[in-house]
């Protein structure tokens, strides 16, 4: 079964921190789905790239050396992802951010059997899933 | 080595998808149970892409636990324990078990003492085995 992990603001900052309170979960994840890939399933993080931006992680800036090295993909906000982010902020309130938003179209638009996010915000990534089944991991 | 691994990052996420034909030798037998997999089980569109996308993953898995394991070096502490590694599995994968984390610990604890390269799967089948036979 081919799943797809997506990364919300607090997990990016807990990876990157060795000092985060959350640091050592979310690098129990990563581990778990390197182990994964080295038995050949279908398994891939991903982060939305206006989360990176909430997060402030700058891939030319050497401080975030370890998150660059784990072969994380960016989600980008082009045109048609941008356009479903735009919907879902309107079906659920403008009150979602655009990072949220972001978000919710990349786990809409996924094309794994299962969609995983890591966040601090659970009740926000099951508004911007809406009808998609997704897990929710709460840091 | 960091060099070769960000190489290795930078090419994996290159756009550039031109192609090369390569001298490559792959035992008969292997190529054989590829086109199997390919012509009677759709595992892939082509045998290409299943060589492929199996290089991919086999790489990708390659730089991540080199950045994990550079990590586990500079900082000992954020080295995850199997049952930290338990946990995790059962979250990602939204299993029940994820809400007992002791419970997987201990599983991991067990488990530990017969097959010490035991990993986060194999504890959430024997914790779940366990829960399965009555007591």
């Amino acid at each position: 079964m081919s799943q797809a992990i997506v990364f919300d603001n607090e997990a990016v900052q807990a990876l990157s921190d060795p000092d985060h309170p959350k640091h050592n979960r979310v690098v129990s994840h990563v581990q778990v789905v390197t182990d994964r890939k080295k038995r050949a399933t279908q398994t891939s993080i991903v982060v939305p790239t206006s989360v990176r931006v909430e997060a402030g992680w700058d891939r030319t800036d050497p401080a975030w050396a370890f998150p660059n090295s784990l072969g994380i993909a960016d989600a980008g906000l082009d045109t048609a992802l941008a356009n479903a982010a735009t919907a879902i902020r309107y079906r659920t309130g403008t009150g979602i951010s655009v990072a949220d938003a972001h978000v919710g179209a990349v786990i809409q638009s996924s094309a794994s059997a299962r969609i995983t996010v890591i966040t601090s915000d659970p009740d926000d990534m099951q508004l911007v899933a809406e009808s998609t089944p997704v897990v929710v991991v709460t840091i | 080595m960091p060099g070769a691994v960000d190489r290795i990052i930078e090419l994996l996420g290159s756009a550039d998808k031109e192609t090369a034909n390569t001298s490559m030798r792959i035992p008969n037998a292997l190529r054989e149970a590829a086109t199997i997999a390919v012509n009677d089980l759709g595992a892939a569109p082509s045998t290409t892409a299943l060589t492929t996308t199996a290089l991919r993953a086999a790489l990708e898995a390659v730089v991540m636990q080199a950045g994990l394991d550079q990590h586990y070096e500079q900082h000992p502490r954020a080295r995850p324990t199997l049952g930290d590694l338990a946990v995790a599995a059962a979250e990602l994968d939204g299993h029940p078990l994820a809400r007992k984390p002791a419970r997987l610990r201990r599983a991991a604890s067990q488990i530990l003492a017969l097959h010490p390269n035991a990993d986060a799967d194999a504890v959430l089948l024997w914790a779940e085995a366990q829960d399965a036979v009555p007591a």
